[in-house]
């Protein structure tokens, strides 16, 4: 399903002192698919990620959002990190809402809005409850929740289930691949999880450290819709297998 | 019931027990009255009394209230300010700690010379006194909020402003209770120390002196015990008044009734 380009990056590039963090980078990611970002620590995922977001101002290249410059300003993405973020003296649907809370006055579609997305995915019994009663995978949707009902067609989600037991993990998997089909939203996704970002996405950048920068980029040939069937066809194995000699350096090879 | 009993009646047996070693002691070593009383007798100079206490006691309680609120304020605004310009808080803190080095007794005299023997010398010690563990324990809920969260709220594109209110000054709430725990204590040793300073003729502290004057030792442990429940009523007060601005700290869900419905946001 091609569709028209949501978010391009030209030549973006980003330095700590000495340290390239990103080598200048250029892609587009169109609008509607799923894009994993994988790779080890410290190859520059979160400094792409963050420079997306406007949180650093590239020391060169341009962001565009829709055809708009948006580099290094903030406020046109939805973001979500491995820690939940929720805040504890705001219930859940008060969480759900935070972000036209942080811009705005709330209003009540914003409130009907977070209800309606609460019961949708099953939290609707939680609504009034304080984020400290949830279970940390409960939290996370809470947190992907908070993160839906804002206006923004890109989300940005750095590594959301790293914190998550394995088989909480796969649910919640299984779970964003429903929400994100139903949104018909834009994802960019961090991870270290070379399963996961195959079984989440339609394409695959693999980035290196030293300096930071894409080395890969893979079209994902696994047929959508997608269940736990799909970790074990030949094709997942293969694209796996190319995956991991990207990240490992021909140790595999 | 059961929590109400391990919460209220906990305490009062801790209390019966002081009043029983209290008593123990006295019989035990055959301590003279004029010593130090049995603590029934404290008690009856306290009723007995009561005719000439209780305008005295609401004094002592005008001087910790209006001390304490002023502190509490003066505190609040010091401890948003520092915490959120880093150049006045480098400009203040000295002084902030110079402020609590001086002993407080030592300011009263000075007061009383600039506002003579008034109720106002004994506020602004309460307040001098109560200030510092507020302005302290914000500054410090204000530096320890998740840097995290605050750059989720820049990604959101939250103005400095709601970023303030709906993230930082929240977060600062549990520690800015911890603050003024501790200044409600201290409240009432501060007015105490006013009053000895300040003799505005009639005060609990002169009270106190005077009983001790005429060697009846039961009123002057009568005075203690009244100027006790006043510190601890105070410091109960403040806690209650923490429980019921920071529910998410015990409870699993939002109240009906609270800050949030009465506030719309």
């Amino acid at each position: 399903m091609p569709q028209e380009t949501l978010l391009r990056l030209d030549a973006v590039e980003k330095r700590f002192g000495d340290t390239v963090a990103l080598s200048p980078t250029s892609l587009s990611i169109a609008e509607g698919s799923f894009v994993s970002v994988v790779g080890p620590s410290g190859c520059g995922k979160s400094t792409l990620f963050n420079v997306i977001a406007g949180l650093l101002r590239p020391d060169g290249g341009e962001v565009t959002l829709r055809e708009t410059a948006v580099t290094g300003t903030t406020g046109h993405v939805g973001y979500m990190l491995q820690k939940d973020l929720l805040v504890p003296w705001r219930t859940v649907r008060d969480n759900i809402t935070m972000a036209a809370r942080l811009t705005r006055r709330v209003t009540p579609e914003d409130t009907a809005e977070a209800i309606r997305v609460a019961e949708r995915y099953g939290l609707g019994e939680f609504l009034n409850h304080y984020p400290k009663a949830l279970s940390g995978g409960m939290r996370q949707r809470v947190a992907f929740m908070r993160t839906l009902v804002t206006p923004h067609q890109l989300l940005l989600l750095d590594e959301p289930f790293g914190a998550l037991d394995a088989q909480t993990r796969l649910e919640m998997q299984q779970w964003l691949l429903e929400v994100w089909r139903e949104s018909g939203r834009t994802v960019l996704f961090i991870t270290h999880d070379v399963d996961e970002s195959i079984f989440l996405s339609d394409r695959i950048l693999v980035m290196s450290p030293r300096p930071g920068r894409v080395v890969a980029d893979f079209e994902n040939p696994l047929p959508r819709p997608r269940t736990i069937d799909a970790l074990t066809t030949p094709e997942f194995v293969g694209l796996k297998a190319q995956i991991m000699r990207l990240l490992h350096g021909g140790d595999h090879a | 019931m059961r929590k109400v009993l391990r919460n209220v009646g906990i305490p009062l047996l801790s209390l019966a027990l002081l009043f029983g070693v209290w008593q123990a002691i006295i019989v035990m070593f055959h301590v003279n009255t004029y010593v130090a009383p049995r603590p029934w007798a404290a008690i009856t100079a306290i009723t007995s009394n009561w005719g000439t206490l209780w305008p005295l006691l609401l004094g002592t309680i005008r001087e910790t209230v209006y001390g304490f609120l002023s502190g509490a304020l003066l505190g609040i605004v010091l401890g948003v300010v520092m915490g959120k310009v880093a150049f006045i808080q480098k400009l203040i803190y000295p002084l902030l700690v110079l402020s609590q080095a001086v002993p407080s007794i030592a300011l009263a005299t000075p007061l009383v010379l600039i506002f003579g023997l008034t109720i106002k010398p004994i506020v602004i010690i309460v307040a001098w006194i109560v200030f510092f563990p507020v302005t302290v324990s914000i500054v410090d809920g204000l530096s320890h909020v998740d840097h995290d969260l605050l750059n989720l709220a820049r990604v959101y594109g939250a103005s400095k402003a709601r970023t303030f209110w709906f993230i930082e000054m929240p977060a600062a709430v549990s520690p800015l209770f911890s603050g003024l725990k501790i200044g409600a204590t201290y409240a009432v040793t501060g007015a105490i120390i006013g009053e000895l300073a300040s003799s505005t003729g009639s005060n609990l502290a002169e009270y106190q002196q005077h009983a001790n004057a005429n060697f009846n030792t039961a009123g002057v442990y009568g005075t203690t015990i009244l100027m006790t429940v006043v510190g601890i009523s105070w410091f109960l007060i403040v806690v209650g008044i923490e429980i019921w601005a920071t529910p998410w700290l015990r409870r699993t869900t939002a109240r009906r009734w609270g800050l949030r419905s009465l506030r719309r946001s």
